[in-house]
């Protein structure tokens, strides 16, 4: 393979990230070879037929089971700052790198700093409630009452939801190791879920967190991705994945329900703006711990090349 | 915002095309217009292309933020990926 594939061809400089909010949302690639051909991310099939994947312009690829690709490919990911996942049927995310980890140290230290402090995370926690609910959480409570309150008010969304759109709903259930045994309402739910987590996650990459510092989640390697999902979740993928539902149990739907939900999901992505809105809310989730950023170490080396930071500043420029 | 693109098309509709939109550049045309005018644009396309072959984008508040048509084959012929519309370029074919 020539050096033209890494990314640069003669004369052009290597391509840099683009900001988050001014991608689409995600692409779910199945039976295709991946690779990079003349410099551009390309599903190549069998028979010759080659199709152009704007890769720089989405949030994140999502590659299901057929998918390969080649180590060109992750490469230009990287470098245009695209998060790619590795998923298992209806999109449980299996295994995911492409872009990890930040560009720099000093979001992350004030992040683990504001977790480690549990006055700082209790404010932290109580701002996404109320950027969840549109109201301030209730006085003295711990995180551990928090996490029930919210649970409870969820649960009566989904019984809402199903109810308005006439979905027969028992409870929420699932299991990521057998996709078929969900009912159909479950199961575009999970599809939903699924859609906005891998948004998420490159939403927090992007802007240089880490995944794994959550505040109402820990102990998982997405626990902060499902901390931002949730400050969205009902109000962008659950009616979608209900509305879904409600139109598979009328037998008023052409494809399968959980690809179904994925369009719907991008659509609402779309509608509400969600991509520029992202990272801002997480930059206002921290800020409610009160804790000043981290200044720049003193033994920082000044920028080598002016020129300004591409993409956000998860990205490395 | 709409750009429609024609290549191998007779005069007639290049004439025609040019009198609603812009060429920019050979058999490139642009314009604004609402949903009803790009529909009758593009219908005179389909009557006036013969063996040529014609495509037409425009802006949608979709996820991707356009849409597109095309008549007429070319090895450009569109998919769609996951809801993504694409472009598959297909290989030489001996004809």
């Amino acid at each position: 393979m020539s050096g033209t594939s890494q990314g640069g061809l003669p004369g052009l400089p290597p391509p840099k990230p683009i900001p988050l909010k001014d991608r689409a949302s995600l692409v779910f690639v199945e039976h295709a070879r991946l690779d990079v051909l003349d410099g551009a991310f390309v599903a190549v099939n069998a028979d010759g037929t080659r199709t152009q994947i704007p890769v720089g312009g989405l949030a994140g690829i999502m590659l299901e089971p057929g998918a390969r690709i080649s180590h060109a490919a992750v490469a230009l990911a990287a470098r245009v700052g695209t998060l790619i996942t590795w998923v298992g049927e209806g999109g449980v995310r299996l295994y995911s790198a492409g872009q990890p980890g930040g560009a720099r140290a000093d979001r992350l230290l004030w992040q683990a700093k504001i977790a480690l402090d549990d006055a700082a995370r209790l404010r932290v926690v109580r701002k996404m409630y109320a950027m969840r609910f549109g109201e301030d959480a209730p006085q003295r409570r711990s995180i551990d009452q928090l996490r029930g309150i919210e649970g409870v008010r969820v649960r009566e969304s989904y019984a809402l939801l199903a109810q308005q759109y006439g979905v027969g709903w028992s409870r929420r259930k699932y299991d990521p190791k057998d996709w078929e045994a969900g009912d159909v309402p479950n199961r575009c739910l999970s599809a939903a879920t699924a859609c906005l987590h891998g948004l998420s996650e490159a939403a927090v990459l992007a802007a240089g967190y880490a995944p794994a510092i959550g505040f109402l989640h820990s102990g998982k390697p997405l626990s902060f991705v499902y901390d931002i999902a949730d400050l969205f979740k009902l109000d962008t993928v659950v009616p979608e994945a209900f509305r879904i539902a409600g139109q598979a149990a009328k037998g008023r739907l052409e494809m399968s329900p959980d690809r179904a939900v994925r369009l719907a999901c991008r659509d609402a992505f779309r509608r509400t703006g969600l991509l520029g809105r992202i990272i801002p809310a997480i930059e206002e989730v921290l800020s409610a711990g009160e804790l000043p950023r981290p200044e720049p170490p003193v033994e920082a080396m000044p920028v080598a090349f002016e020129g300004g930071q591409s993409g956000d500043a998860g990205h490395r420029g | 915002m709409m750009v429609v693109v024609v290549s191998n098309a007779p005069p007639r509709l290049r004439g025609r095309l040019a009198a609603w939109l812009v060429e920019l550049r050979a058999g490139v045309y642009v314009g604004d217009y609402s949903a009803r005018t790009r529909e009758m644009i593009w219908n005179q396309v389909l009557a006036g292309i013969e063996t040529g072959d014609a495509v037409m984008v425009w802006k949608v508040p979709t996820d991707q933020g356009y849409e597109f048509l095309t008549a007429g084959r070319n090895r450009r012929m569109p998919v769609d990926f996951d809801g993504l519309k694409l472009v598959n370029f297909l290989p030489e074919t001996p004809c």
